[in-house]
Protein backbone atom coordinates (compact mmCIF):
# COMPACT_ATOMS: atom_id res chain seq x y z
CA UNK A 1 0.00 0.00 0.00
CA UNK A 2 1.39 3.37 -0.85
CA UNK A 3 0.09 6.65 0.33
CA UNK A 4 1.27 10.11 -1.00
CA UNK A 5 0.11 12.99 1.33
CA UNK A 6 0.54 16.68 -0.32
CA UNK A 7 3.93 15.91 -1.37
CA UNK A 8 5.83 19.04 -3.45
CA UNK A 9 9.17 18.48 -5.36
CA UNK A 10 10.67 21.78 -6.52
CA UNK A 11 13.77 21.60 -8.69
CA UNK A 12 15.26 25.21 -7.99
CA UNK A 13 12.79 27.33 -9.23
CA UNK A 14 10.57 24.98 -11.22
CA UNK A 15 7.63 23.06 -9.37
CA UNK A 16 8.08 19.29 -10.49
CA UNK A 17 5.38 18.39 -8.13
CA UNK A 18 2.08 20.70 -6.54
CA UNK A 19 0.70 18.93 -3.64
CA UNK A 20 0.11 15.84 -4.72
CA UNK A 21 -1.87 12.91 -2.76
CA UNK A 22 -3.48 9.98 -4.08
CA UNK A 23 -3.58 6.23 -2.33
CA UNK A 24 -2.37 2.69 -3.76
CA UNK A 25 -4.05 -0.14 -2.96
CA UNK A 26 -2.67 -3.88 -2.27
CA UNK A 27 -3.43 -5.68 -5.37
CA UNK A 28 -4.22 -2.41 -7.41
CA UNK A 29 -2.69 -1.74 -10.62
CA UNK A 30 -2.74 2.21 -11.03
CA UNK A 31 -1.95 4.04 -14.35
CA UNK A 32 0.26 7.38 -14.56
CA UNK A 33 -0.85 9.54 -17.11
CA UNK A 34 0.99 12.94 -18.26
CA UNK A 35 2.38 14.50 -20.47
CA UNK A 36 5.83 14.81 -20.67
CA UNK A 37 7.88 16.70 -17.86
CA UNK A 38 4.32 16.27 -15.91
CA UNK A 39 5.93 14.89 -12.80
CA UNK A 40 5.13 11.02 -13.29
CA UNK A 41 8.76 10.29 -12.53
CA UNK A 42 9.67 12.92 -9.79
CA UNK A 43 6.76 11.33 -7.88
CA UNK A 44 8.00 7.71 -9.07
CA UNK A 45 11.48 8.87 -7.99
CA UNK A 46 10.09 9.91 -4.26
CA UNK A 47 7.93 6.82 -4.03
CA UNK A 48 10.94 4.61 -4.63
CA UNK A 49 13.11 7.16 -2.14
CA UNK A 50 15.64 8.28 -4.59
CA UNK A 51 14.58 11.52 -4.28
CA UNK A 52 13.39 13.61 -1.07
CA UNK A 53 9.85 15.55 -1.08
CA UNK A 54 10.17 19.44 0.31
CA UNK A 55 6.90 19.07 1.48
CA UNK A 56 4.84 15.87 2.52
CA UNK A 57 4.63 12.72 3.32
CA UNK A 58 4.74 8.93 1.35
CA UNK A 59 4.51 5.79 3.17
CA UNK A 60 4.50 2.45 1.70
CA UNK A 61 3.15 -0.20 3.87
CA UNK A 62 2.81 2.78 6.60
CA UNK A 63 6.83 2.66 6.28
CA UNK A 64 7.76 6.95 6.04
CA UNK A 65 10.43 6.84 3.13
CA UNK A 66 12.60 9.83 4.75
CA UNK A 67 12.36 7.72 8.34
CA UNK A 68 13.13 4.50 7.10
CA UNK A 69 14.19 4.61 3.61
CA UNK A 70 16.30 0.96 3.12
CA UNK A 71 12.72 -0.79 4.66
CA UNK A 72 10.86 0.85 1.77
CA UNK A 73 13.75 0.33 -1.06
CA UNK A 74 13.39 -3.61 0.26
CA UNK A 75 9.69 -3.70 -0.64
CA UNK A 76 10.08 -2.09 -4.02
CA UNK A 77 10.80 -3.22 -7.08
CA UNK A 78 11.85 0.14 -9.65
CA UNK A 79 12.13 0.24 -13.29
CA UNK A 80 13.54 3.57 -13.92
CA UNK A 81 13.08 5.14 -16.87
CA UNK A 82 16.17 5.15 -18.74
CA UNK A 83 16.89 1.20 -18.01
CA UNK A 84 19.92 0.86 -15.33
CA UNK A 85 21.74 -1.57 -16.98
CA UNK A 86 25.83 -2.58 -16.73
CA UNK A 87 26.24 -2.90 -20.15
CA UNK A 88 29.82 -4.98 -19.60
CA UNK A 89 27.91 -7.64 -18.33
CA UNK A 90 25.66 -10.47 -19.49
CA UNK A 91 22.30 -10.54 -18.51
CA UNK A 92 22.72 -13.91 -15.98
CA UNK A 93 25.45 -12.13 -14.06
CA UNK A 94 23.35 -8.80 -14.41
CA UNK A 95 20.20 -10.49 -12.54
CA UNK A 96 22.09 -12.28 -10.33
CA UNK A 97 24.28 -9.37 -8.83
CA UNK A 98 20.63 -6.93 -8.53
CA UNK A 99 19.58 -9.91 -6.91
CA UNK A 100 22.41 -10.50 -4.60
CA UNK A 101 22.35 -6.76 -3.54
CA UNK A 102 18.89 -7.24 -2.71
CA UNK A 103 19.60 -9.59 -0.34
CA UNK A 104 18.83 -12.99 -1.69
CA UNK A 105 21.27 -16.03 -1.61
CA UNK A 106 21.13 -19.73 -2.65
CA UNK A 107 18.22 -21.50 -3.38
CA UNK A 108 16.45 -18.91 -3.16
CA UNK A 109 17.94 -16.51 -5.44
CA UNK A 110 18.08 -19.41 -7.91
CA UNK A 111 14.48 -19.63 -7.66
CA UNK A 112 13.56 -15.96 -8.30
CA UNK A 113 16.07 -16.00 -10.98
CA UNK A 114 14.87 -18.36 -12.79
CA UNK A 115 11.04 -17.65 -12.28
CA UNK A 116 12.12 -14.51 -13.52
CA UNK A 117 14.04 -15.39 -16.90
CA UNK A 118 10.91 -17.66 -17.77
CA UNK A 119 8.89 -14.98 -17.04
CA UNK A 120 10.59 -12.01 -18.83
CA UNK A 121 11.53 -14.15 -21.78
CA UNK A 122 15.24 -13.65 -21.30
CA UNK A 123 15.83 -17.58 -21.63
CA UNK A 124 17.60 -17.17 -24.78
CA UNK A 125 19.58 -14.06 -23.82
CA UNK A 126 21.32 -15.44 -20.52
CA UNK A 127 25.06 -15.12 -22.30
CA UNK A 128 24.68 -12.12 -24.24
CA UNK A 129 26.15 -9.31 -23.13
CA UNK A 130 24.00 -6.62 -22.09
CA UNK A 131 25.39 -4.05 -24.66
CA UNK A 132 24.74 -6.27 -27.59
CA UNK A 133 21.14 -6.94 -26.75
CA UNK A 134 17.85 -5.16 -28.89
CA UNK A 135 16.08 -2.31 -27.00
CA UNK A 136 13.34 -4.99 -26.33
CA UNK A 137 15.59 -7.18 -24.63
CA UNK A 138 16.96 -4.39 -22.44
CA UNK A 139 13.62 -3.71 -21.34
CA UNK A 140 13.04 -6.98 -19.99
CA UNK A 141 16.64 -7.34 -18.75
CA UNK A 142 15.30 -4.15 -16.41
CA UNK A 143 11.95 -5.59 -15.59
CA UNK A 144 13.18 -8.81 -15.02
CA UNK A 145 15.60 -7.07 -12.41
CA UNK A 146 12.48 -5.20 -11.08
CA UNK A 147 11.23 -8.16 -10.29
CA UNK A 148 14.24 -10.20 -8.86
CA UNK A 149 13.14 -10.31 -4.94
CA UNK A 150 9.48 -10.45 -5.46
CA UNK A 151 8.45 -7.29 -4.28
CA UNK A 152 5.26 -6.02 -2.80
CA UNK A 153 5.29 -3.00 -4.66
CA UNK A 154 6.14 -2.81 -8.49
CA UNK A 155 6.85 1.03 -9.71
CA UNK A 156 7.69 0.74 -13.62
CA UNK A 157 8.50 3.76 -15.54
CA UNK A 158 7.55 3.23 -19.21
CA UNK A 159 7.71 -0.06 -19.29
CA UNK A 160 6.29 -0.80 -22.86
CA UNK A 161 8.60 2.03 -24.43
CA UNK A 162 10.70 0.64 -27.18
CA UNK A 163 8.60 -2.49 -27.44
CA UNK A 164 7.49 -3.77 -30.70
CA UNK A 165 3.58 -4.31 -30.24
CA UNK A 166 4.15 -8.60 -29.29
CA UNK A 167 6.37 -7.65 -26.89
CA UNK A 168 3.95 -4.97 -25.66
CA UNK A 169 1.45 -7.60 -25.64
CA UNK A 170 3.82 -9.75 -23.32
CA UNK A 171 4.68 -7.12 -20.76
CA UNK A 172 0.66 -6.63 -20.33
CA UNK A 173 0.06 -9.69 -19.88
CA UNK A 174 3.05 -10.28 -17.07
CA UNK A 175 1.81 -6.97 -15.32
CA UNK A 176 -1.79 -8.26 -15.15
CA UNK A 177 -1.17 -11.44 -14.07
CA UNK A 178 1.15 -10.18 -11.25
CA UNK A 179 -1.44 -7.84 -10.12
CA UNK A 180 -3.74 -9.86 -7.70
CA UNK A 181 -0.96 -10.24 -4.94
CA UNK A 182 1.23 -6.93 -5.84
CA UNK A 183 0.60 -3.13 -6.09
CA UNK A 184 1.56 -2.21 -9.12
CA UNK A 185 1.85 1.56 -10.75
CA UNK A 186 3.26 2.37 -14.01
CA UNK A 187 3.35 5.58 -16.42
CA UNK A 188 3.39 5.81 -20.30
CA UNK A 189 2.38 8.14 -22.61
CA UNK A 190 0.88 6.30 -25.04
CA UNK A 191 -2.73 6.20 -24.11
CA UNK A 192 -4.08 2.75 -25.90
CA UNK A 193 -1.80 0.64 -23.02
CA UNK A 194 -3.68 1.83 -20.38
CA UNK A 195 -7.16 0.40 -20.31
CA UNK A 196 -6.25 -3.16 -21.37
CA UNK A 197 -4.16 -3.42 -18.19
CA UNK A 198 -6.29 -1.08 -15.68
CA UNK A 199 -8.93 1.00 -15.31
CA UNK A 200 -7.60 3.19 -12.45
CA UNK A 201 -5.91 5.83 -13.43
CA UNK A 202 -3.85 9.69 -12.41
CA UNK A 203 -3.93 12.15 -14.74
CA UNK A 204 -0.91 14.43 -13.58
CA UNK A 205 -0.41 17.59 -15.59
CA UNK A 206 2.40 20.27 -14.52
CA UNK A 207 3.04 19.02 -11.20
CA UNK A 208 -0.29 18.76 -10.23
CA UNK A 209 -2.92 15.39 -10.11
CA UNK A 210 -5.83 17.03 -12.35
CA UNK A 211 -7.77 13.95 -12.41
CA UNK A 212 -7.74 10.31 -10.09
CA UNK A 213 -10.43 7.51 -10.81
CA UNK A 214 -11.79 4.82 -13.40
CA UNK A 215 -11.40 5.49 -17.02
CA UNK A 216 -15.15 5.79 -17.19
CA UNK A 217 -15.99 8.27 -13.96
CA UNK A 218 -12.97 10.70 -15.58
CA UNK A 219 -15.07 10.56 -18.62
CA UNK A 220 -18.18 11.73 -16.80
CA UNK A 221 -15.99 14.39 -15.04
CA UNK A 222 -14.31 15.72 -17.76
CA UNK A 223 -17.47 16.31 -20.17
CA UNK A 224 -20.04 17.04 -17.48
CA UNK A 225 -22.24 14.79 -15.46
CA UNK A 226 -24.71 13.74 -18.74
CA UNK A 227 -21.92 13.44 -20.75
CA UNK A 228 -22.06 12.68 -24.46
CA UNK A 229 -20.40 9.44 -23.72
CA UNK A 230 -22.28 6.18 -24.70
CA UNK A 231 -24.48 8.02 -26.36
CA UNK A 232 -24.97 7.25 -29.68
CA UNK A 233 -23.97 9.41 -32.23
CA UNK A 234 -26.19 8.73 -34.81
CA UNK A 235 -29.17 10.68 -33.21
CA UNK A 236 -26.77 13.68 -32.93
CA UNK A 237 -25.49 13.49 -36.22
CA UNK A 238 -28.32 13.30 -37.78
CA UNK A 239 -29.60 16.41 -35.82
CA UNK A 240 -26.90 18.28 -36.86
CA UNK A 241 -27.86 17.16 -40.33
CA UNK A 242 -31.24 18.13 -40.47
CA UNK A 243 -30.51 21.43 -39.20
CA UNK A 244 -27.85 21.95 -42.14
CA UNK A 245 -30.23 21.06 -44.17
CA UNK A 246 -28.13 18.42 -45.49
CA UNK A 247 -28.34 14.56 -45.54
CA UNK A 248 -26.23 12.38 -43.89
CA UNK A 249 -24.36 10.13 -45.73
CA UNK A 250 -22.97 7.75 -43.72
CA UNK A 251 -22.93 7.19 -39.88
CA UNK A 252 -20.66 5.48 -37.63
CA UNK A 253 -20.66 4.97 -33.96
CA UNK A 254 -18.18 6.47 -31.46
CA UNK A 255 -16.98 6.34 -27.63
CA UNK A 256 -15.36 9.11 -26.31
CA UNK A 257 -11.82 7.22 -25.59
CA UNK A 258 -9.21 7.92 -22.45
CA UNK A 259 -7.44 10.10 -25.08
CA UNK A 260 -9.96 12.15 -25.15
CA UNK A 261 -10.48 13.09 -21.48
CA UNK A 262 -6.61 13.01 -21.33
CA UNK A 263 -6.00 15.99 -23.85
CA UNK A 264 -9.42 17.44 -22.30
CA UNK A 265 -7.21 17.32 -18.76
CA UNK A 266 -3.99 18.37 -20.11
CA UNK A 267 -4.75 20.88 -22.36
CA UNK A 268 -3.96 24.43 -20.97
CA UNK A 269 -7.08 26.71 -21.03
CA UNK A 270 -9.18 24.69 -18.65
CA UNK A 271 -11.44 21.87 -18.94
CA UNK A 272 -12.84 19.95 -21.81
CA UNK A 273 -13.71 22.65 -23.41
CA UNK A 274 -14.16 22.75 -26.97
CA UNK A 275 -13.59 19.14 -27.37
CA UNK A 276 -15.85 17.17 -29.85
CA UNK A 277 -16.73 13.74 -30.78
CA UNK A 278 -14.04 11.73 -32.83
CA UNK A 279 -15.66 9.66 -35.01
CA UNK B 1 29.70 -6.28 5.07
CA UNK B 2 27.60 -8.35 3.03
CA UNK B 3 26.28 -5.51 0.93
CA UNK B 4 29.91 -4.26 0.43
CA UNK B 5 30.98 -7.51 -0.49
CA UNK B 6 28.15 -7.17 -3.30
CA UNK B 7 29.07 -4.02 -4.56
CA UNK B 8 33.06 -4.88 -4.19
CA UNK B 9 33.01 -7.83 -6.47
CA UNK B 10 30.99 -6.34 -9.69
CA UNK B 11 33.03 -3.10 -9.34
CA UNK B 12 36.17 -5.00 -9.07
CA UNK B 13 34.89 -7.14 -11.84
CA UNK B 14 33.86 -4.32 -14.40
CA UNK B 15 37.45 -3.46 -14.36
CA UNK B 16 38.72 -6.81 -16.04
CA UNK B 17 35.59 -7.00 -17.95
CA UNK B 18 36.97 -3.46 -20.53
CA UNK B 19 40.49 -3.05 -21.68
CA UNK B 20 41.41 -0.10 -18.96
CA UNK B 21 42.60 -2.61 -16.54
CA UNK B 22 45.04 -4.55 -18.89
CA UNK B 23 46.18 -1.03 -20.46
CA UNK B 24 46.73 0.16 -16.82
CA UNK B 25 48.34 -2.16 -15.50
CA UNK B 26 50.50 -2.54 -18.68
CA UNK B 27 51.22 1.38 -18.95
CA UNK B 28 52.02 1.23 -15.09
CA UNK B 29 54.74 -1.36 -14.67
CA UNK B 30 56.27 0.05 -17.62
CA UNK B 31 56.27 3.52 -16.56
CA UNK B 32 57.73 2.73 -13.28
CA UNK B 33 59.48 0.01 -13.31
CA UNK B 34 61.65 1.95 -16.53
CA UNK B 35 61.98 4.95 -15.10
CA UNK B 36 63.31 3.31 -12.20
CA UNK B 37 66.04 1.69 -14.44
CA UNK B 38 68.30 4.25 -15.11
CA UNK B 39 68.79 6.02 -11.94
CA UNK B 40 69.07 2.54 -10.77
CA UNK B 41 71.96 1.15 -12.31
CA UNK B 42 73.62 4.66 -12.63
CA UNK B 43 73.95 5.21 -8.80
CA UNK B 44 74.41 1.01 -8.52
CA UNK B 45 72.76 1.42 -4.81
CA UNK B 46 70.51 -1.60 -3.62
CA UNK B 47 67.59 0.34 -2.57
CA UNK B 48 64.12 1.96 -4.43
CA UNK B 49 64.39 5.49 -3.04
CA UNK B 50 63.80 6.73 -6.80
CA UNK B 51 61.41 4.12 -7.28
CA UNK B 52 59.08 5.44 -4.64
CA UNK B 53 60.64 8.66 -4.88
CA UNK B 54 58.33 8.95 -8.40
CA UNK B 55 54.83 7.46 -7.52
CA UNK B 56 53.38 10.94 -5.66
CA UNK B 57 54.06 12.33 -9.12
CA UNK B 58 52.94 9.48 -11.53
CA UNK B 59 50.10 8.70 -9.16
CA UNK B 60 48.51 11.50 -10.28
CA UNK B 61 47.65 10.60 -13.57
CA UNK B 62 47.52 6.79 -12.61
CA UNK B 63 44.63 7.06 -9.59
CA UNK B 64 42.53 9.63 -11.05
CA UNK B 65 41.75 7.15 -14.26
CA UNK B 66 40.89 4.23 -11.76
CA UNK B 67 38.54 6.42 -10.09
CA UNK B 68 36.85 8.54 -12.59
CA UNK B 69 34.33 6.15 -13.54
CA UNK B 70 33.14 4.65 -10.05
CA UNK B 71 30.15 7.21 -10.06
CA UNK B 72 30.45 9.54 -13.29
CA UNK B 73 29.73 5.97 -14.96
CA UNK B 74 26.60 5.10 -13.40
CA UNK B 75 25.21 8.67 -13.35
CA UNK B 76 25.62 8.49 -17.00
CA UNK B 77 23.77 4.92 -17.51
CA UNK B 78 21.53 5.35 -15.27
CA UNK B 79 22.80 2.74 -13.17
CA UNK B 80 23.15 5.14 -9.96
CA UNK B 81 19.45 5.04 -9.93
CA UNK B 82 19.62 1.64 -9.46
CA UNK B 83 22.25 1.41 -6.71
CA UNK B 84 20.54 4.42 -4.87
CA UNK B 85 17.17 2.49 -4.32
CA UNK B 86 18.62 -0.95 -3.34
CA UNK B 87 18.19 -1.59 0.08
CA UNK B 88 21.64 -0.44 1.20
CA UNK B 89 23.08 2.43 2.64
CA UNK B 90 24.99 4.97 0.43
CA UNK B 91 28.01 4.57 2.64
CA UNK B 92 28.07 0.98 1.76
CA UNK B 93 28.08 1.13 -2.06
CA UNK B 94 30.60 3.95 -1.93
CA UNK B 95 33.18 1.57 0.44
CA UNK B 96 32.30 -1.55 -1.90
CA UNK B 97 33.63 1.07 -5.09
CA UNK B 98 36.32 2.45 -3.20
CA UNK B 99 37.33 -1.25 -2.03
CA UNK B 100 37.42 -1.88 -5.54
CA UNK B 101 39.78 0.64 -6.97
CA UNK B 102 42.12 -0.18 -3.99
CA UNK B 103 42.09 -3.77 -4.89
CA UNK B 104 42.73 -3.21 -8.14
CA UNK B 105 45.59 -0.75 -7.51
CA UNK B 106 46.91 -2.77 -4.75
CA UNK B 107 47.48 -5.50 -7.95
CA UNK B 108 48.69 -3.32 -10.19
CA UNK B 109 51.48 -2.25 -7.20
CA UNK B 110 52.03 -6.13 -6.49
CA UNK B 111 53.17 -5.99 -10.19
CA UNK B 112 56.01 -3.87 -9.48
CA UNK B 113 57.28 -6.56 -6.76
CA UNK B 114 59.66 -7.72 -9.50
CA UNK B 115 61.63 -4.86 -8.69
CA UNK B 116 62.80 -5.42 -4.99
CA UNK B 117 63.81 -8.82 -6.24
CA UNK B 118 66.02 -8.10 -8.88
CA UNK B 119 67.19 -5.66 -6.20
CA UNK B 120 67.72 -8.33 -4.15
CA UNK B 121 69.65 -10.20 -6.38
CA UNK B 122 71.88 -7.58 -7.49
CA UNK B 123 72.97 -6.28 -4.20
CA UNK B 124 72.24 -6.32 -0.41
CA UNK B 125 69.08 -3.99 -0.01
CA UNK B 126 67.00 -2.86 3.54
CA UNK B 127 64.15 -4.60 3.63
CA UNK B 128 62.48 -2.87 6.13
CA UNK B 129 63.00 0.13 4.31
CA UNK B 130 61.48 -1.17 1.07
CA UNK B 131 58.64 -2.43 3.04
CA UNK B 132 58.02 0.55 4.90
CA UNK B 133 58.14 2.22 1.15
CA UNK B 134 55.26 -0.10 0.08
CA UNK B 135 53.34 1.00 2.91
CA UNK B 136 53.65 4.32 2.14
CA UNK B 137 53.02 3.47 -1.75
CA UNK B 138 49.79 1.93 -0.30
CA UNK B 139 48.74 4.45 2.05
CA UNK B 140 49.30 6.90 -0.68
CA UNK B 141 47.18 5.54 -3.62
CA UNK B 142 44.35 5.23 -0.58
CA UNK B 143 44.76 9.16 -0.40
CA UNK B 144 44.52 9.98 -3.96
CA UNK B 145 41.61 7.24 -4.35
CA UNK B 146 39.58 9.33 -1.66
CA UNK B 147 39.82 12.18 -3.86
CA UNK B 148 39.29 10.51 -7.20
CA UNK B 149 35.88 8.86 -5.96
CA UNK B 150 34.73 12.61 -4.37
CA UNK B 151 35.33 14.43 -7.28
CA UNK B 152 33.55 11.22 -9.44
CA UNK B 153 30.82 11.72 -7.07
CA UNK B 154 30.40 15.19 -7.93
CA UNK B 155 30.04 15.26 -11.92
CA UNK B 156 28.35 12.86 -14.47
CA UNK B 157 30.98 12.66 -17.49
CA UNK B 158 34.13 10.14 -16.61
CA UNK B 159 36.71 12.64 -18.44
CA UNK B 160 35.50 15.69 -15.84
CA UNK B 161 35.73 13.75 -12.98
CA UNK B 162 39.28 12.56 -14.41
CA UNK B 163 40.46 16.42 -14.85
CA UNK B 164 39.09 17.43 -11.76
CA UNK B 165 40.67 14.57 -9.64
CA UNK B 166 44.16 15.07 -11.11
CA UNK B 167 43.76 18.59 -10.18
CA UNK B 168 42.73 17.98 -6.51
CA UNK B 169 45.55 15.25 -6.07
CA UNK B 170 48.03 17.43 -7.50
CA UNK B 171 47.20 20.39 -4.72
CA UNK B 172 48.14 18.03 -2.15
CA UNK B 173 50.90 17.06 -3.83
CA UNK B 174 52.52 21.07 -4.88
CA UNK B 175 51.70 22.23 -1.63
CA UNK B 176 54.00 19.69 0.13
CA UNK B 177 57.05 20.98 -1.92
CA UNK B 178 59.25 22.99 0.04
CA UNK B 179 59.37 25.84 -2.39
CA UNK B 180 55.86 25.93 -2.44
CA UNK B 181 55.78 26.09 1.34
CA UNK B 182 58.68 28.83 1.14
CA UNK B 183 56.21 31.05 -1.29
CA UNK B 184 53.49 31.02 0.62
CA UNK B 185 55.35 32.00 3.28
CA UNK B 186 56.76 35.17 1.26
CA UNK B 187 52.92 36.24 0.96
CA UNK B 188 51.93 35.33 4.49
CA UNK B 189 54.19 34.42 6.82
CA UNK B 190 54.08 31.38 8.14
CA UNK B 191 50.99 30.02 6.19
CA UNK B 192 52.78 27.71 3.30
CA UNK B 193 55.06 25.74 6.36
CA UNK B 194 51.25 25.23 8.04
CA UNK B 195 50.09 24.08 4.33
CA UNK B 196 53.23 21.98 3.79
CA UNK B 197 52.82 19.64 6.78
CA UNK B 198 48.80 19.89 7.39
CA UNK B 199 47.80 19.07 4.07
CA UNK B 200 50.81 18.54 1.69
CA UNK B 201 51.60 14.93 1.07
CA UNK B 202 54.96 15.19 0.43
CA UNK B 203 56.62 15.28 4.33
CA UNK B 204 54.43 12.75 5.24
CA UNK B 205 54.93 10.48 2.32
CA UNK B 206 59.20 11.51 2.03
CA UNK B 207 59.90 9.69 5.49
CA UNK B 208 58.14 6.48 5.14
CA UNK B 209 60.12 6.21 1.85
CA UNK B 210 63.24 6.51 4.32
CA UNK B 211 62.08 3.80 6.17
CA UNK B 212 60.51 5.74 8.80
CA UNK B 213 56.59 4.92 9.83
CA UNK B 214 55.47 7.37 12.86
CA UNK B 215 52.25 7.24 13.61
CA UNK B 216 51.57 10.85 12.36
CA UNK B 217 52.44 9.78 9.17
CA UNK B 218 49.78 7.08 9.11
CA UNK B 219 47.37 8.78 10.60
CA UNK B 220 47.57 12.11 7.97
CA UNK B 221 47.12 9.31 5.15
CA UNK B 222 44.42 7.50 6.72
CA UNK B 223 42.58 11.05 8.20
CA UNK B 224 42.63 12.43 4.91
CA UNK B 225 41.40 9.51 3.01
CA UNK B 226 38.55 9.09 5.83
CA UNK B 227 37.85 12.80 5.52
CA UNK B 228 36.69 12.33 1.36
CA UNK B 229 35.33 9.10 1.32
CA UNK B 230 32.81 10.94 3.99
CA UNK B 231 32.36 13.88 2.33
CA UNK B 232 31.39 11.52 -0.44
CA UNK B 233 28.67 9.70 1.39
CA UNK B 234 27.43 13.64 2.93
CA UNK B 235 27.12 14.06 -1.08
CA UNK B 236 25.48 10.99 -2.08
CA UNK B 237 22.79 11.22 0.33
CA UNK B 238 22.14 15.20 -0.18
CA UNK B 239 21.67 14.68 -3.61
CA UNK B 240 18.04 13.59 -2.73
CA UNK B 241 17.08 17.32 -1.37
Amino acid sequence: MIEVRDVTKRFGTTVALNSVSFRLDQGEILGFLGPNGAGKSTAMKIITTFLAPDEGTVTVDGVDVLEQPLAVRGRIGYLPESVPLYVDMNVQEYLEFVGRARGLEGARLKTRFDWCVQACGLVTELKRPINELSKGFRQRTGLAQALIHDPDILILDEPTSGLDPLQILGIRDLIRSLASQKSIIFSTHILQEVPPVTDRVIIINEGRIVADGKIAELTRQAFGADSQFERDLEAAAAALARGHAAEAVAMQKARLALEDTFIALTKQGGRGKGVGLHA
Amino acid sequence: MRNIGTIFRREFAAYFNSPIAYIFIIVFLVLNCGLFMTPFFLQGQADMRDFFGNLPLFLIFFIPALTMRLWAEDKRSGTFELLMTLPMRASEVMLGKYFAAAAFYLVALAGTLTVPLMVGLLGDPDGGMIASGYIGAALLGALYMSVGIFCSGLLRDQISAFILGMVACFLFFLLGIPAVAATIDGWFSGFGSFLQNAIGLLPHYQSMIRGVISLGDVTYFLALTVAFLALNTIWLEGRKY
